[in-house]
């Protein structure tokens, strides 16, 4: 009940939150220099059908209207699920942001699976085996892991895997000319997610199996570990029933940040890699001054970020009984 | 109290339990703490064994080490089971896992010890599963837990409630639940009273003489407060860096003190009769020393009021004074 209350009024702030922000992006966008008008004209015509097409397509975009009005303009076409009009692609953003969506949202949600997947057990073992061969090891690489910037890692990775052993293909979403559906267009799309995944994974790995390992030395350490060992309980209850959950919270916090942040981190794989993604689609919005797609990404970026920390506040509940949400 | 025909539940020879030390540099040579160095004692079914000694003199290391809660260096633990004696040093995990049931551990701190994501009814139930005893999530596992906390001194409407929704008392008796819910045979009470205070520590001193009569229970009792110990015990022993220097039944002890340590610790109890004048308090000069590099000889001997030279050379072994009681000094004291 007051749980419920707790959320309605999270709920109240969001919304509150999100149309300040709203305005103070529109704001920061519309005083950008560039003018998106002129980056949609051709330039091969005459000053004066030039002036006149150029009044003409302002009036069409709605720029000749007072910011004001072209802000509540926007945000009600935002919120009646119409992101606006690409200057660059000359199409509604809702079309042309559609594929680059699921790209990213895939790309992501590999590496994170894939991320957790090595990164978890790896933590438990390396606090369990706290100081031995293998746990140094693992901190050594995990380190050189997580300093390593992306980007050295996927130029070192595209030598190695696709120009040393081109086992998988350099970039690109699929192969050129492919036209297969199905599982095997999935197939396709898999060989060329490989190496990205394999990128983005290396620093979450580093930093959450660091973390992981932190907290798990941490719980291990307490007196109630002692006291379920002492209870006769099996060594593997011990460690993943016991000092497992509680070392959860930290691991919570920084992988609410981290899947955050994977979505506006992935800017520099996806154009490494040629992948048609949202962070390419927001640095070529931005170069052509195509301020609907931009402000509309933003916008995603914002509500993610938003509803992440909700999200965080009720994964505390689930995992600790001490936390209540309320105030 | 009966003292014929004693039946030997623990036998302890020779415990030694050294913990490694950080090498500061690779050459250098590999150091230990020794905690606990070459204890032996005997624990007798039914009675109360109090265990007293400064911070830091390996008491608490001594009971975790009974329980083999710690890899143990050397030495042999044997417990009595089914009429043999088994030494708990050689047991495989799975099979030391079965004796855990016998001989449970009621821990210091009442605060760190409950798992803070468990239920108060988890937290005891826990180790019923553990061993098979009862099924999870059955409602006869759910009435024994109830049983043992009405026992305890708890309330039933407590059994969904986590560890920091209770008090320090009530959360030791948490503890002292989830270690009695086994109907364990023998319980190393570690500074089971410490943490609270000093209404709460009879209520708890209470409630443990009361289990132990209607369970038929054997405790180990280890505490630095010698009231505590004075009240609870049968026997007590008294160790120092490590090793214990006095062991003999509580009267005894108190009466004919033979140890000068345990003398300095006796004349250390605070009282509230002014016209005392009597009692002469021993100061004891010094830090306990280190029990990394712990002194030749008998280790006292650095702090004793009455050292004499062969103290500092020659290791005094435990030896019987009559009416069994042991005393591990060249000079005992005698009345």
């Amino acid at each position: 009940m007051r749980t419920g209350r707790y959320l309605l009024k999270r709920l109240i702030y969001i919304i509150f939150v999100f149309f300040i922000i709203s305005i103070l992006m529109f704001a920061i966008y519309k005083s950008l220099p560039g003018d998106p008008v002129r980056m949609m004209m051709q330039d091969n015509v005459k000053p004066e059908v030039y002036q006149q097409q150029y009044e003409a397509t302002k009036k069409m975009l709605g720029l000749d209207q007072p910011v004001p009005v072209q802000y509540v303009k926007w945000i009600t076409n935002m919120l009646r699920g119409d992101f606006g009009y690409s200057t660059e692609y000359r199409r509604p953003v809702k079309d042309v942001i559609g594929v680059p969506m699921r790209n990213t949202v895939l790309l992501n949600i590999f590496s994170m699976i894939l991320v957790f997947l090595i990164a978890v057990p790896l933590g438990i073992t390396t606090a369990v085996k706290k100081n031995g061969v293998f746990d140094k090891i693992v901190q050594v690489v995990t380190i050189i892991g997580y300093s390593v910037p992306g980007f050295v890692i996927a130029l070192l990775a595209i030598y190695a895997f696709a120009i040393r052993f081109p086992i998988f293909p350099i970039s690109g979403v699929k192969t050129a000319g492919f036209n297969g559906t199905g599982f095997e267009a999935f197939l396709d799309t898999a060989r060329h997610m490989m190496l990205p995944v394999l990128v983005m994974s290396v620093g979450g790995i580093g930093s959450i199996t660091r973390y992981v390992r932190a907290s798990m030395i941490d719980a291990l350490r307490m007196d109630y570990i002692r006291t379920a060992r002492s209870k006769g309980l099996k060594e593997k209850v011990v460690v993943y029933v016991h000092a497992f959950r509680n070392a959860l919270i930290p691991i919570v916090t920084v992988t609410t940040w981290w899947l955050i942040g994977l979505f506006g981190g992935s800017v520099v794989i996806e154009s490494i890699f040629l992948w048609d993604g949202l962070g390419k689609m927001m640095i070529t919005g931005l170069n052509q001054r195509d301020f609907s797609v931009v402000l509309a990404m933003q916008m995603f970026y914002v509500i993610l970020s938003l509803a992440g920390n909700v999200l965080m506040d009720i994964a505390y509940t689930l995992v600790d009984p001490r936390v209540k949400l309320e105030n | 109290m009966q003292t014929e025909k004693k039946k030997v539940l623990l036998s302890i020879r020779d415990v030694k339990q050294y913990f490694p030390i950080k090498k500061q540099s690779f050459r250098e040579e590999q150091k230990y703490v020794k905690a606990n160095d070459g204890i032996s004692l005997d624990i007798y079914e039914g009675e109360t064994l109090g265990l007293v000694g400064e911070s830091g003199c390996g008491k608490s290391t001594f009971g975790r080490t009974i329980l083999q809660l710690y890899p143990q260096t050397h030495g042999e633990i044997l417990f009595e089971k089914d009429g043999e004696m088994v030494n708990l040093k050689e047991q495989p995990a799975n099979k030391l896992r079965e004796f855990r049931k016998e001989m449970q551990l009621i821990f210091q701190d009442p605060y760190s010890s409950l798992n803070p994501r468990m239920t108060a009814g988890q937290i005891i139930g826990e180790g019923l599963t553990a061993h098979g005893l009862y099924k999870r999530g059955d409602t006869e596992l759910r009435d024994y837990v109830m049983d043992v906390m009405k026992k305890c001194g708890l309330d039933t409407y407590m059994f969904s409630r986590y560890p920091h929704q209770f008090s320090g008392g009530q959360r030791q008796r948490i503890g002292i639940a989830r270690s009695l819910a086994l109907k364990p045979r023998f319980v190393v009470c570690d500074e089971a009273v410490s943490a609270l205070d000093v209404s709460i520590q009879s209520q708890i001193l209470n409630l443990l003489s009361d289990l132990k009569e209607q369970e038929h229970l054997t405790y180990l009792f280890i505490t630095h407060d010698l009231s505590v110990v004075k009240y609870i015990s049968d026997r007590i022993g008294v160790m120092y860096l490590g090793n214990l220097v006095e062991l003999s039944t509580t009267e005894e002890l108190f009466e004919r003190t033979l140890h000068p340590y345990t003398k300095a610790l006796l004349s250390a109890i605070p009282t509230t009769d002014l016209d005392d004048k009597k009692r002469e308090r021993i100061l004891l000069e010094g830090d306990i020393p280190s029990p990394v590099n712990p002194p030749t000889g008998c280790k006292f001997h650095t702090r004793c009021y009455q050292c004499q030279e062969k103290c500092k050379k020659e290791v005094p072994v435990m030896r019987d004074m009559g009416n069994n009681h042991m005393v591990a000094c060249h000079y005992p004291l005698e009345k």
